[in-house]
């Protein structure tokens, strides 16, 4: 083969080859990216985008999770006022049984176990951020006053228990309804203490232990309701802990589809600029050959 | 016998001889850089009674290397056009910051964070507002592919005019060349010419060619003809019902599908396969989301504790989905988070785990809305890779012709500087030859006595 005498578009074409590899590496360092448009990787860009969803609901699983955990605390921390203060309605019940007072004391007692029956029922309408504690779905008080009512309060809320997504399979329970807190069947605290104070105004001393028996077996209920927010609070810490695995570990498959590791990176970078300037001298040299420079003139 | 004329006779023989080397040698370093030029020789022979007779000038080419630089051409052409149009569309497709696939993301997590605070008006908002960017990703993307179709038509036009007018000139080289051998004339600038035009038009269209008495037979498509000796066969062009320019033959018959190669095969390429298909896969994507999306809004209540009415607006076709859907309203309360009728339905969160569920579960398409949108990406990463790919190979392939080509029929000024130091040496050598005998012959005649 005869040799090549027009060189000049090779050489034009390996200085382009090599500029657009600098390019490349540069980009690369300076992104940290392997992929920055889909033609770089089609399947890497589309399984990263698949990531970046599960790693958006993480985020939000997270940050529903704490939401959730504050809301069953503070849930929790009603019950623990609520226990506390009919432990002190036992004992006004239990002080009123005895036949030692008279009904003038009686009276002063029953007024306040109604003080601690509207207490109960002010901690029964607590606000977390607008959402009603222990109204079910309802927003808005979930006891209000009500002549008519045997307890004198009446529900307002319903029945609804919500289910916090926290996990792409996982929700935990974020509310007790206030009916079955607080006028269970099982032990109505409102009916107990209702009771308490009715019988301390007419009732016999028999007929006020009767009634107090009435408030410890609704404190005893109620206390149980600790439990349902305990298994909340202890099912959210799990699961943040989880997401918080999962979230390294859907980052790192990122970064292993789409990422570069910075010293290879680098390095490929470097030998680019220095191919590049080699090409750049043999071009220069190469391209000022010619038999006239060293012709006689 | 040889006497001192036919020594003379040989001398300036030779002087043609080297004038005419030296006139090629010329030429060639005057066209050392005319792309498509090939360099010239002179044919020289020793003539029967002594002396040197030139027998032609003729141009040094490689006539297989031109088919495959046509070829290649072709496909590097078609390569590219793809390349620029599909880096446009690439664009509609980020991986990072605001895409469809992020859209969509968002909106699911922002529906997600009713799941903590149902009755929130914020976070209701936030969902409408992100449905609102959704809904938009979709008209905007969908309009972002219509409008590369648009420029890719003007392409089309472009292109069948420059055919064209590359046919009617090559039916005149054609007509020429005859012209030249019937006169016995060198026709080795036509040809080049001529090749050059050829692989002009092979980057534009495939072509194939078809050398003949009347010159080059050039054709198109499935045989489309261009080129039949000294005539030239127009293309024309019109808009079909969907205003897509088509190209016709000569007597109108549509021979859009046939054209494969070159920068017009590319541009049909793409904007009758690839556009389509993606504008397909968004289409399907729009409608079976927004359907899937509407039917779980109908198992729920809005804020107000009425059933759950559609969020979005989408055509019953596939077709165009993507284009018009849109909200149907831009009232939080309208997101059907709860399980519970009535009232009480504000503060219930039974609903959303459906509404949630439609993220990943599968479309009628077979793959969740996320991996649709996923795989949206892909097929747009995938068609712009594998036209880079091709537009590379075919790149260095057409170097590594280009060389051979190079190397059998490019100048190079270093041998044609030694060449003419050669060819003027000769020269000289020539004319003290003819300076010798002309003084032998003086000699001779002083010889003679005069007056005599």
């Amino acid at each position: 083969m005869r040799f090549v005498p027009n060189i000049t578009t090779d050489v034009i074409a390996n200085i382009q080859q090599s500029n657009q590899s600098v390019a490349t590496a540069l980009q690369q360092v300076s992104t940290g990216q392997r992929v920055n448009v889909p033609s770089d990787d089609p399947a890497a860009a589309a399984a990263d985008l698949q990531l970046q969803a599960q790693s958006a609901n993480i985020d939000q699983y997270t940050s529903n999770a704490e939401s959730v955990l504050s809301q069953a605390q503070s849930a929790d921390a009603v019950i623990s006022s609520v226990v506390s203060l009919l432990n002190q309605a036992v004992t006004m019940g239990t002080e009123g049984a005895n036949e030692v007072n008279n009904p003038s004391n009686r009276a002063s007692i029953a007024t306040d176990v109604q003080g601690i029956l509207s207490s109960v029922v002010g901690l029964a309408n607590t606000n977390y951020q607008g959402v009603s504690l222990f109204g079910g779905s309802a927003t808005g008080q979930a006891f209000t006053a009500d002549a008519s009512s045997p307890t004198g309060y009446t529900y307002n809320g319903n029945n609804a228990i919500n289910q916090v997504q926290v996990g792409s399979s996982v929700t935990v329970q974020a509310n007790i309804p206030g009916n079955t807190v607080f006028d269970s069947p099982s032990g109505s605290v409102l009916g107990a203490l209702s009771g308490l104070a009715t019988a301390l105004n007419t009732g016999t001393s028999a007929q006020i232990a009767t009634a107090t028996q009435a408030v410890t077996t609704a404190l005893d209920y109620v206390s149980q309701q600790h439990t349902v927010y305990n298994s909340t609070v202890s099912q959210l810490t799990n699961q943040e802990s989880f997401l918080a695995q999962d979230k390294v570990s859907i980052s790192s498959n990122e970064n292993a589809l789409v990422g570069v590791d910075m010293a290879t990176a680098e390095e490929t970078l470097s030998q680019a600029e220095i191919s590049n300037t080699a090409t750049l001298t043999a071009s220069a040299k190469v391209l000022q050959n010619s038999l006239l420079n060293y012709l006689p003139n | 016998m040889t006497s001192l004329s036919s020594s003379l006779a040989i001398a300036s023989q030779s002087l043609m001889a080297e004038q005419a080397e030296i006139s090629v040698t010329n030429n060639n370093i005057a066209n050392a850089s005319t792309t498509g030029y090939s360099r010239e020789q002179v044919e020289l022979e020793e003539s029967p009674n002594n002396g040197v007779d030139i027998t032609g000038i003729t141009s040094v080419q490689d006539e297989l290397l031109n088919i495959q630089i046509q070829q290649q051409t072709s496909q590097q052409s078609s390569a590219n056009a793809q390349v620029n149009a599909l880096t446009q569309v690439e664009d509609l497709f980020p991986s990072t910051g605001t895409s469809l696939s992020s859209s969509l993301s968002t909106f699911f997590t922002s529906l997600t964070a009713l799941s903590a605070n149902p009755s929130n008006t914020a976070s209701r908002e936030t969902v409408i507002s992100n449905a609102q960017t959704l809904v938009q990703q979709f008209n905007s993307i969908s309009s972002g592919l219509t409008g590369p179709a648009s420029a890719l038509n003007t392409d089309v036009t472009t292109d069948v005019a420059q055919i064209n007018q590359l046919s009617s000139e090559a039916a005149s080289l054609n007509q020429q060349i005859v012209q030249q051998q019937s006169a016995g004339q060198p026709t080795a600038t036509f040809t080049d010419q001529l090749n050059q035009l050829e692989t002009q038009l092979a980057g534009l269209t495939n072509i194939s060619i078809t050398h003949t008495a009347d010159g080059d037979t050039i054709s198109t498509g499935n045989g489309t003809p261009l080129v039949l000796g000294s005539e030239s066969y127009a293309l024309q062009t019109n808009t079909d019902a969907s205003g897509n320019t088509q190209v016709l033959d000569a007597s109108g018959n549509n021979i859009t599908t046939a054209i494969t190669g070159g920068d017009l095969g590319g541009t049909i390429q793409v904007r009758d396969n690839d556009i389509p298909a993606l504008q397909t896969s968004l289409d399907t994507l729009a409608n079976q989301f927004a359907t899937a999306f509407n039917s779980a809004q109908a198992s729920g209540y809005d804020a107000n504790g009425n059933p759950g009415a559609a969020l979005f607006t989408v055509s019953s076709t596939v077709a165009g989905s993507a284009a018009t859907i849109s909200l149907t309203t831009t009232d939080p309360t309208a997101i059907a988070a709860s399980s519970v009728a009535g009232s009480d339905a504000s503060g219930s969160n039974g609903n959303v785990a459906n509404l949630t569920a439609v993220q990943n579960a599968a479309l009628p398409a077979g793959q969740s809305a996320t991996g649709l949108a996923s795989n949206l990406v892909y097929q747009v990463g995938s068609l712009t890779s594998t036209a880079t790919a091709a537009s590379s190979a075919a790149s260095l392939s057409l170097t590594s012709l280009s060389n051979q080509q190079s190397s059998v029929s490019g100048v190079s000024i270093d041998q044609e500087t030694a060449n003419l130091l050669q060819y003027q040496q000769a020269y000289e050598a020539a004319a003290k030859v003819v300076s010798t005998i002309s003084t032998l012959m003086t000699t001779l005649m002083n010889m003679i006595p005069s007056g005599s």
